[in-house]
C-alpha cells in the first residue's frame, strides 16, 4: 500500500469555459453559466434543448444546472472528430445531431402518444417510469434509434457534465490529481 | 507530383509504425511516417476522461455482426495511435498460444515460436522501461531477463481480492506494465493518479510519445499528419510497390516514393488499404489472391465483475488503469470444462466516475438519485475484477469495403463484421461464475457481473503465416505476393492469446524492423 499523496490539486474550473456569443459578442463562459443566462443554442432547437434537459435531469439529479444542453450544444457544433462526446466512443456515425435528433424526437412522439404531452411537460414520476421503461426497449410503438442506445449516451452525457470535472471529483471527496488541468477552453 | 522518394514509408505512428520508425531511421533509413489524426504531444494530455476521447475514434468504419466491435475506445486518432491512450498492461502470450492448430487442431499457427520471440519481448523491456516480477511470472513460462524496474506498488482496492483468489487457489502475480515504478532512462516514475485512459503526459507510461517516437524523431524519422494514405502503388507488373497515394492536411492529393512501405494502420484499415489499392494486376487487393485480406477478426471478451467492500475508503481513486495483480492459472487452451482457449485474470484500475469504465457504468440499469446515492458511495468502496477471454479466429469474422459508403475523399470505407462463437461466450460465462466465485470469497458486500460480452481490443485481418496459401504475410510481416509491401501491428496475429496486444505488437515489431534492417539490401532492391 501506498499512502496517497493528495498533490498537484488544482483550482476548480468546473467543465472550462467555451465560446459564447452574446449580443454579437463572443464570451467565455461555463456551460453552467451559458444555461443560467439563457445563451442561444447553435445546433439545437429551443424545444430540443428542453427536452435534452428534462431527459438528463430525470438521468442525473444536477445535469440541468450544470449546463448539460450547452456542453451537448457545443460539441455537436464543433467538427465530429474534435467532438468530446460520448457517442464518439459509441461509434455513431457523424453527424452526431442525427442521433440526438433522432432519440429526442421519439422521446417525445412517445410521450405523446402516452401521456398526450412532450416529455419536458410531464411530472417527475412520469418521467422516472418513462426512461425507466426506454431504457429496458419496453416502449410500444417507439420510431427511432433504440431507446437503450439514447439512455446510454444521454446518461453519458448527464454524468460527464455532473461528475467528470475537477468540481465533480472532489464533491464526491476524492482528489483530482490532474497532472494537465482541463484547460479553460473547451475547444480542442 | 512526387516529393522526394524515401526508403520507408510507413502508414500510421502508432505502436508499432514508431517502433519501425525508430529501428529504420537509426539504420540511417530515410524514413517518412504519414498519419491521418493530429500529432498529439504531451501537452496535449489533458487529465480528464473527456478530453481523452480525442485521441479516440479515426477513419469511420460500419460495424456489423451481432457482437460489433469496439472500434472508437479501442482505436486511436493521431500519433501515438492507440497507444496514446492504452494502460500499458504487458502480459506476454504464451508458448501455447504459437502452436493452437498443430497442438489442438484449432485456430491457427503463428510463423514463430514462442522461444524465437521472447529475446524481443525481453528486450522491449530494457528499450521501454517495464516494471514486473519476471521470476513470479516464470511460473507461467520460460524463464527469460529480469524486468528493469520492479512491479507497482498496490492500493487497497487491488489487494481485496486475494482473499478470493486464495479461497480458490488461484496463484497470481504482481502484473507486468509499461509504466515506471521508479525513474528510466529520465522518466519518471508514476504517481498513481489514474489518468493513463487520457493519456499519460509525464513520461511515465511508456506511450509512443515518450519511447520509440520520440526515438525515431531523434533518429531523422520524418511525422506528417492530416495525411490520409488511400492506395499502396505498384509498378505496372504489379510485383513491386512504388510508393502511396495520399491526401494531405490540405486534401491536396499526392504521391509520396517509396523503396519499401510498411502499413501499421491497425486492424480496421490495414485491410481496407490492400483491398482499396486493388489494381489491373491485383484485381482483389494486395496480397488478397487467396481472399485472406480481412479474415480472422478478433477480440477479447471481458467477464467483469464489480464487487463493493464494506471499508471507509479502498482508494480505488488511486493506481493506474493498469491491473495490480493478475493470474494465467486459467490460460491452458483446455482450462474450462466446456469452451476451449485462453483465460487471463487480472484486477483492479484506477476509477473515474464518469466513461466507459467509468463507475457509472459498473451499474448501468440506475439512474436518477439511486445512481446519484451508488456514485457517492462506490467513489470510495468500488473495487473491479476481470477476465480476458481468448476468442479464436473466424473467416467470417472480417474487415471488408462497404462500397455503400465512402469517405471524404470517394473511397469505400471499412466494414467490421464480427459475432463470438459458442467458445468465446463460453470462456466469457466461465470467468463470470468463477469471478463471482472470487469476489464472494474475497468478502465483498455485493457483487455482480456485467451482462453482455464486450469486445475488447482487436486483432487479426492480416494474419502472417507460414506458407502464402493460409496467410497474407510472413513472420516479418513481408507479404507473401509482393516483396517490397510490409506489415505490422495488430493486424498481423493469426491469434490473440487473452493478453492485450501491445507488448507483443513491440516484441514482433523489433523482430520485423531488425530483420528489415539485416535484410535491405534484398528488401529494397
Amino acid at each position: 500500500m501506498v499512502a496517497m499523496q493528495r498533490r498537484d490539486f488544482v483550482k476548480r474550473v468546473g467543465l472550462g469555459a467555451l465560446a459564447f456569443t452574446v449580443g454579437g459578442t463572443e464570451v467565455m463562459l461555463t456551460p453552467s453559466q451559458a444555461y443560467a443566462q439563457g445563451v442561444p443554442y447553435k445546433v439545437l432547437t429551443a424545444e430540443e434543448a428542453k427536452t435534452l434537459n428534462a431527459v438528463c435531469e430525470t438521468l442525473l439529479p444536477g445535469a440541468q444546472r450544470a449546463g448539460v444542453t450547452h456542453f451537448v450544444d457545443h460539441q455537436l457544433a464543433v467538427p465530429a472528430d474534435q467532438s468530446f462526446l460520448m457517442a464518439r466512443v459509441a461509434n455513431v456515425q457523424p453527424p452526431f445531431i442525427n442521433i440526438y435528433r433522432g432519440g429526442l424526437g421519439a422521446i417525445n412522439r412517445s410521450a405523446q402518444a402516452m401521456h398526450g404531452k412532450r416529455f419536458e411537460e410531464l411530472d417527475a414520476k412520469t418521467q422516472y417510469t418513462f426512461i425507466d421503461a426506454m431504457r429496458q426497449n419496453k416502449i410500444e410503438g417507439w420510431a427511432g434509434p433504440p431507446g437503450p442506445f439514447i439512455y446510454f449516451l444521454m446518461r453519458h452525457d448527464a454524468v460527464d457534465v455532473v461528475y467528470g470535472t475537477v468540481e465533480g471529483i472532489e464533491s464526491l471527496g476524492t482528489p483530482y490529481m490532474a497532472h494537465i488541468a482541463p484547460p479553460t477552453r473547451w475547444e480542442a | 507530383m512526387s516529393a522526394d522518394k524515401v526508403d520507408l514509408l510507413i502508414v500510421g505512428a502508432g505502436a508499432s509504425g514508431s517502433l519501425y520508425a525508430a529501428v529504420l531511421a537509426k539504420a540511417g533509413k530515410k524514413v517518412l511516417i504519414l498519419e491521418q489524426g493530429p500529432d498529439w504531444k504531451h501537452a496535449d494530455m489533458v487529465s480528464n476522461e473527456i478530453w481523452g476521447r480525442r485521441l479516440k475514434g479515426g477513419a469511420p468504419v460500419t460495424l456489423e455482426g451481432k457482437d460489433k466491435m469496439g472500434y472508437g475506445y479501442n482505436s486511436g486518432y493521431g500519433s501515438g495511435g492507440s497507444a496514446a491512450h492504452y494502460f500499458a498492461m504487458f502480459p506476454r502470450m504464451l508458448p501455447s498460444d504459437f502452436n493452437m492448430k498443430s497442438a489442438h487442431g484449432r485456430g491457427l499457427d503463428w510463423p514463430m515460436s514462442y522461444a524465437e520471440l521472447a529475446p524481443y519481448y525481453d528486450r522491449v523491456a530494457q528499450d521501454i522501461g517495464i516494471s514486473g516480477d519476471a521470476k513470479a511470472e516464470e511460473r507461467w513460462r520460460p524463464p527469460g531477463q529480469a524486468y528493469p524496474m520492479p512491479p507497482l506498488p498496490t492500493f487497497r482496492h487491488g489487494d481485496v481480492w486475494l482473499k478470493g483468489f486464495d479461497a480458490l487457489g488461484i496463484k497470481t502475480a504482481r502484473a507486468t506494465v509499461g509504466i515506471n515504478s521508479r525513474e528510466f532512462k529520465g522518466r519518471p516514475a508514476c504517481v498513481y493518479d489514474g489518468w493513463c485512459n487520457a493519456g499519460c503526459p509525464t513520461g511515465a507510461l511508456a506511450n509512443p510519445q515518450s519511447t520509440y517516437l520520440k526515438e525515431a524523431r531523434e533518429a531523422g524519422a520524418v511525422l506528417k499528419n492530416g495525411c490520409t494514405v488511400t492506395r499502396v502503388l505498384t509498378n505496372a507488373k504489379g510485383d513491386r510497390v512504388t510508393g502511396v497515394e495520399y491526401y494531405d492536411e490540405k486534401k491536396q492529393k499526392q504521391v509520396q516514393e517509396a523503396s519499401v512501405v510498411l502499413i501499421a494502420a491497425f486492424v480496421s484499415q490495414a485491410p481496407r488499404l490492400l483491398l482499396n489499392s486493388a489494381n489491373d494486376k491485383h484485381p482483389n487487393g494486395l496480397s488478397n489472391k487467396n481472399g485472406l485480406v480481412g479474415r480472422y477478426l478478433m477480440a477479447h471478451t471481458g467477464s467483469t465483475i464489480w464487487g463493493m467492500f464494506d471499508e471507509p475508503d479502498v482508494q480505488n481513486y488511486m493506481g493506474t488503469l493498469a491491473p495490480m495483480h493478475w493470474s494465467y492459472d486459467r490460460y491452458a487452451k483446455t482450462s474450462r470444462k466446456n469452451a476451449f482457449g485462453s483465460t487471463l485474470w487480472h484486477c483492479s484500475p484506477a476509477i473515474k466516475p464518469n466513461d466507459i469504465g467509468g463507475i457509472a457504468n459498473a451499474r448501468n440499469d440506475l439512474f436518477g438519485q439511486p445512481l446519484a446515492d451508488f456514485i457517492k458511495k462506490a467513489s470510495k468502496q468500488l473495487a473491479r475484477l476481470q477476465a480476458f477471454c481468448e476468442e479464436l479466429p473466424d473467416a467470417d469474422n472480417r474487415v471488408d469495403l462497404d462500397t455503400s459508403r465512402k469517405d471524404e475523399f470517394g473511397l469505400p470505407m471499412a466494414r467490421m463484421t464480427h459475432t463470438y462463437d459458442a467458445d468465446a461466450m463460453g470462456l466469457w460465462q466461465a470467468g463470470v461464475d468463477e469471478g463471482l466465485e472470487i469476489a464472494k470469497a474475497a468478502g465483498a458486500k455485493d457483487y455482480w457481473a456485467i451482462r453482455g460480452a464486450p469486445t475488447i481490443h482487436m486483432a487479426g485481418g492480416t494474419a502472417m503465416g507460414k506458407s502464402a496459401a493460409d496467410s497474407v504475410c510472413d513472420g516479418y510481416g513481408r507479404t507473401h505476393e509482393i516483396g517490397n509491401l510490409f506489415l505490422s501491428g495488430a493486424s498481423v496475429f493469426p491469434t490473440e492469446g487473452a493478453v492485450n496486444p501491445t507488448y507483443t505488437i513491440y516484441a514482433v515489431s523489433l523482430r520485423g524492423a531488425e530483420h528489415m534492417v539485416k535484410n535491405w539490401a534484398s528488401i529494397a532492391a
